[in-house]
């Protein structure tokens, strides 16, 4: 058996493992969860809707829905994009009840200000200053390339998810993932060099 | 196959960091990389804000986790507890489908008794008859709605609290 064959053979067992546990609301299964997709779940989050308390309450909602809609789960796909779909429907949702007309509509740049995401882990003040300036660099730059390619960048670049299962995720055929796929990276490139990233 | 070297290496470029480039491709870039800088210098670039991407960065917010398990765990109570009225509430209609079934040939003399009784059409009795099997779904269905008016969702306190996000706008 090779290694390739091993690899998936484990992850069919681990989302079968996690689609069952999700069917009797394991709350241990849940609590692990949590921790384990905490880190990517807030970021993808945080990414779409450009704002961190948003972010945050979208982070909390989606474990509620996934608590409540688990057995739809069938373990067959990753775990990670059914996660994330649950993300984005939560917050089409939310953008569809305040009439947007885009995911960039969640972020309106005459009424907000760059993102303030305080270091809440730094270890020394300048350290914190610079982290914070480095990452509002990033954000600053991601937020001049349109919504639909950011999505799809951090998808395939962050989340390093397949492009079959973008398209299952975002619910579009596989060329139109690779043609948005194309004209992110131009964008993100665009993007980096005007911001001097 | 486009005629244009630099357009191809561009295009090989960003297919290469997309969806991957065959050996064949990949060999033709890596020649015309060393060869031309301009090409080589929109790779580098493609390179810079990839990384740039990939290692962006985002500060979590404190115990994003265990508020969240909290919260979690609370409605996962409520759902349980839930579930028993439920169950019990399916069980009392299909009761009701056995009998009502067990009950049908009597209460089609009583439907005829009364049409005798009333002289009303043979057709009325008939939809008076199909409406009695409704009884059950639609007491399940008052039942649902008497439910779902009294738990909507999610109590209000333990929903996040927005005036948080409010309050920062505000500032």
């Amino acid at each position: 058996m090779g290694p390739a064959v091993t690899f998936s053979t484990l992850m069919g067992d681990e989302t079968k493992t996690i689609a069952r546990g999700l069917q009797r609301r394991d709350p241990d299964l849940l609590d692990r969860l949590i921790e384990q997709y905490e880190y990517r779940l807030f970021r993808y989050l945080m990414y779409i809707t450009g704002d961190k308390a948003r972010a945050e309450d979208f982070f909390q909602e989606t474990w509620i829905r996934v608590l409540e809609r688990g057995h739809q789960y069938d373990g067959k796909s990753k775990f990670e994009a059914w996660l994330f779909a649950i993300a984005r429907h939560l917050v089409i949702d939310w953008q569809r009840t305040k009439k947007a007309q885009s995911l960039d509509a969640l972020v309106d740049p005459q009424q907000e200000k760059p993102l303030q995401v305080a270091d809440e882990n730094a270890p020394s003040p300048v350290d914190h200053v610079l982290a914070r300036e480095r990452e509002e660099d990033v954000q600053a730059s991601l937020r001049r390339i349109p919504a639909i390619y950011r999505e799809v960048l951090i998808l395939r670049f962050q989340e390093e998810l397949q492009i079959e299962e973008m398209a299952g995720l975002l619910n579009i055929p596989v060329s139109t993932v690779k043609s948005r796929l194309y004209r992110g990276l131009d964008a993100l490139r665009g993007a980096f060099q005007e911001g001097g990233a | 196959m486009n005629e244009n070297p630099h357009a191809r290496a561009l295009l090989l470029v960003a297919k290469g960091r997309v969806e991957g480039l065959a050996q064949s491709e990949s060999d033709w870039l890596t020649a015309h990389l060393e060869d031309c800088d301009s090409c080589n210098e929109h790779a580098r670039r493609t390179d810079r804000a990839l990384r740039a991407l990939r290692t962006a960065a985002v500060s979590l917010p404190a115990d994003l986790a265990s508020r969240t398990q909290f919260r979690v765990r609370l409605r996962a109570m409520e759902l349980r507890e839930r579930e028993p009225k439920r169950r019990m509430l399916w069980l009392a209609c299909a009761a009701s489908w056995v009998f009502g079934i067990a009950s049908a040939p009597f209460v089609w003399r009583v439907f005829e008794w009364f049409g005798e009784l009333t002289g009303a059409p043979k057709l009325i009795l008939e939809i008076g008859f199909g409406l009695w099997w409704t009884i059950p779904a639609l007491f399940a269905v008052i039942v649902l709605l008497l439910e779902s008016a009294r738990h909507p969702g999610e109590p209000e306190w333990m929903k996040p609290d927005r005036s948080r996000e409010l309050a920062a706008r505000r500032n």
